[in-house]
């Protein structure tokens, strides 16, 4: 997900304005000239400059270019046909975190777990030979360490453990 | 003295703390050599499991793993030419390039070798440097705080390989993110936008975690896989190197030091210490031109750098509580947890727990040698191990790690918006470790700035009044002038080539 510089540059100065504008609102401390308004109010200005910085495209001459590492045979890798919605596979680790605070009080850890190694290791491009087995003993193994050694309560759920 | 040592040996010589530093270099060597899953990622994933272990063997398993990743980090870089960790990243090419030559056990004997000496030279700097510096910390007031604090976030600017204006936006964000909360010089709860949950602010291990891991799994996502190690057999790795000693032990020393100065400064680590001392050695050789077809006298050199911050990184934590890099800020977290918080004090009083440290240290350095060995034999089979059976279980542990810190499910969730954060700035050239130390540093430059602003009554004088704090502030704002100076220089020259055509 690569954006424009001025794009990531405006966000930025919309950030910025809103946090000192949401610092300058607080209240002072009593009788202090100073208070918790002081810090955001700085830190929003700042943001803002920087942001309109990046925004016109300063300091993008320091940027480094990462050049294609080639490989053995010194072929850099092809790049490989994508259609639109590859782009949304970045997504799917932090959706599947969502899904586990949602799921795990209701099916329990072992079932939560298994459904988000198996969907992880499928599309990391991982077989079924390998991607069933490890859905069944990673969340198992990670139980054991977490719930039985380290006492971190993981809710039980449809499949207790029998430890 | 040597009643504290005493103490010291008495403490680290538990059956706890000898297991756990034992599981912990494993972990470290492993987790390290992984391409993509960095020394602080692994340090980050520990931090969940110190929670449970006593004070001394916490401080043991982040020794342990961070100094051991940092060094295994060089050998997928030598063998693939794909660095485990950003530290080794530097000198990957060349280590490569030696591998092709047929000389990988001497790339990775001199990895394994000169990460241990740097090691320990990083530690006998904390041990004499520390102290000394704790005398003159104790008579430091918030002003001279403040600038430090300061002076630390604008060199995790400076740095970083980015656009300078980037690093300091991203640093900028880092501190917004730590007003979140209650924790403030009013007690107001500010930007929590009335939900309870962020009333106790951001934590920074979740964010970390996010930042470094779930971003690490949305990028392995989107890359292709790695090409699969070829097999090979390899010879004896350990020959050879006393002869490299003595023939660089000058380009030995000056990555010592070098790597120590880098640790000592707050906000740059290893990765920069190798960067530095990798062109430092190219710049100073007698025979440059050997560089990148395979030498090894700059791997000596920036092996012997990047450990030798790690330890040296810890000289600023322990003083202040400002992190040398991301691992010590995590390093940190764990000491405050187990109250052994940072500051001057600790020297005087918890004395036993910092020899402990040193003793720690050193002995996690000389246990490199051993298994750093028996990682290398090993590393043919580690390294084929898909990326579609290491993904998932790191996505399990960051679930249950954030879940474990407060026993609460809004960690996954901080975790998971951190990731999407971490990989939309990555992506976009802001780096995020300067946005870490932000966080992790956020409450306490507030603190001093705040403190300073209510002593010096609103006045911006008094910041620049006192000989320490004067000098400090020199030195911050010509951390702010130096990348527009070079930038001005820049323009200027190209004004010129343009005139002359």
């Amino acid at each position: 997900m690569r954006l424009p510089d001025r794009v990531t540059g405006l966000f930025l100065v919309g950030l910025g304005s809103a946090s000192a504008y949401g610092g300058w609102l607080l209240p002072p401390v009593p009788g202090q000239p100073v208070g918790p308004n002081v810090f955001p109010l700085v830190i929003g200005i700042g943001l803002a400059l920087c942001g309109l910085m990046i925004a016109f495209g300063i300091g993008h001459t320091f940027e480094e270019e990462e050049e294609l590492v080639p490989f053995e045979g010194g072929q850099p890798v092809a790049a490989q046909p994508r259609s639109r919605l590859f782009g949304l596979r970045a997504l799917l680790p932090p959706t599947l975190l969502i899904f586990y605070v949602v799921a795990v009080d209701r099916i329990g850890f072992i079932p939560t777990a298994a459904l988000i190694v198996l969907a992880t290791s499928t599309a990391l491009g991982a077989r079924l030979k390998l991607s069933i087995p490890l859905a069944i003993l990673a969340p198992i193994g990670i139980h054991l360490v977490f719930a039985k050694l380290l006492r971190v309560p993981l809710p039980a759920g449809l499949l207790p453990m029998p430890w | 003295m040597l009643k504290t040592l005493i103490e010291a040996l008495a403490l680290i010589s538990t059956w706890e703390v000898i297991i756990v530093m034992m599981l912990a270099s494993i972990y470290g060597l492993v987790v390290g050599s992984l391409p993509g899953l960095s020394a602080t990622m692994a340090t980050a994933l520990l931090v969940p499991v110190t929670f449970y272990l006593s004070p001394i063997a916490a401080i043991a398993a982040i020794v342990a793993a961070s100094s051991m990743a940092i060094f295994s980090g060089d050998i997928p870089g030598a063998l693939l030419r794909i660095p485990g960790t950003p530290a080794s990243a530097a000198y990957a090419d060349e280590a490569y390039a030696m591998t092709r030559k047929g000389q990988a056990e001497l790339a990775l004997g001199a990895g394994v070798w000169f990460s241990a000496v740097g090691g320990i030279a990083g530690t006998l700097s904390l041990m004499v440097l520390a102290p000394p510096l704790a005398e003159i910390a104790l008579s430091f007031s918030t002003f001279e705080y403040f600038w430090l604090a300061f002076l630390g976030l604008m060199c995790a600017t400076l740095v970083a390989r980015s656009s300078p204006v980037k690093a300091i936006a991203a640093m900028l964000l880092g501190l917004l993110v730590s007003c979140i909360g209650i924790e403030n010089p009013g007690g107001v709860p500010r930007f929590t936008f009335g939900l309870t949950d962020l009333f106790g602010g951001i934590e920074p291990i979740p964010a970390l975690v996010g930042v470094f891991a779930v971003a690490q799994v949305m990028r392995a996502m989107m890359t292709p896989e790695p090409p699969p190690l070829p097999r090979r057999k390899f010879g004896s790795i350990m020959a050879g190197q006393w002869m490299l000693t003595k023939l660089y032990h000058w380009q030995m020393t000056r990555g010592n030091i070098v790597g120590i100065i880098i640790g000592v400064l707050p906000g740059a680590g290893a990765d920069m210490a190798a960067w530095v001392s990798y062109a430092m050695s190219k710049r100073f050789s007698k025979e440059p031109e050997k560089f990148g077809t395979g030498h090894v006298e700059g791997l000596v050199e920036a092996g012997a750098s990047n450990n030798a911050s790690v330890a040296s990184g810890w000289v600023p934590s322990l003083l202040f509580g400002i992190p040398g890099d991301t691992i010590a800020a995590i390093a940190i977290g764990v000491l405050y947890m187990k109250g052994l918080n940072p500051g001057p004090t600790l020297f005087t009083e918890k004395a036993s727990s910092m020899y402990a440290i040193y003793l720690l240290f050193i002995i996690a350095n000389i246990m490199m040698i051993p298994l750093g060995i028996l990682m290398i034999r090993m590393a043919v089979h580690i390294l084929r191990a898909p990326r579609s059976s290491v993904m998932p279980v790191i996505m399990l542990c960051c679930a249950v790690g954030s879940f474990a810190i407060g026993n609460n499910l809004f960690g996954v969730i901080t975790v998971a918006s951190f990731g999407v954060i971490g990989y939309v700035m990555e992506e976009n050239g802001y780096p995020v470790a300067a946005m870490v130390l932000g966080i992790v540093m956020g409450t306490m430059v507030e603190q001093a700035f705040v403190t300073s602003l209510i002593k010096s009554d609103g006045s911006i004088l008094p910041f620049f009044e006192r000989p320490v704090s004067a000098v400090l502030a020199a030195c911050t704002i010509a951390a702010f002038a130096w990348p527009a100076l070079v930038w001005v220089k820049r323009k200027f020259a190209e004004h010129r080539t343009v005139a002359a055509e």
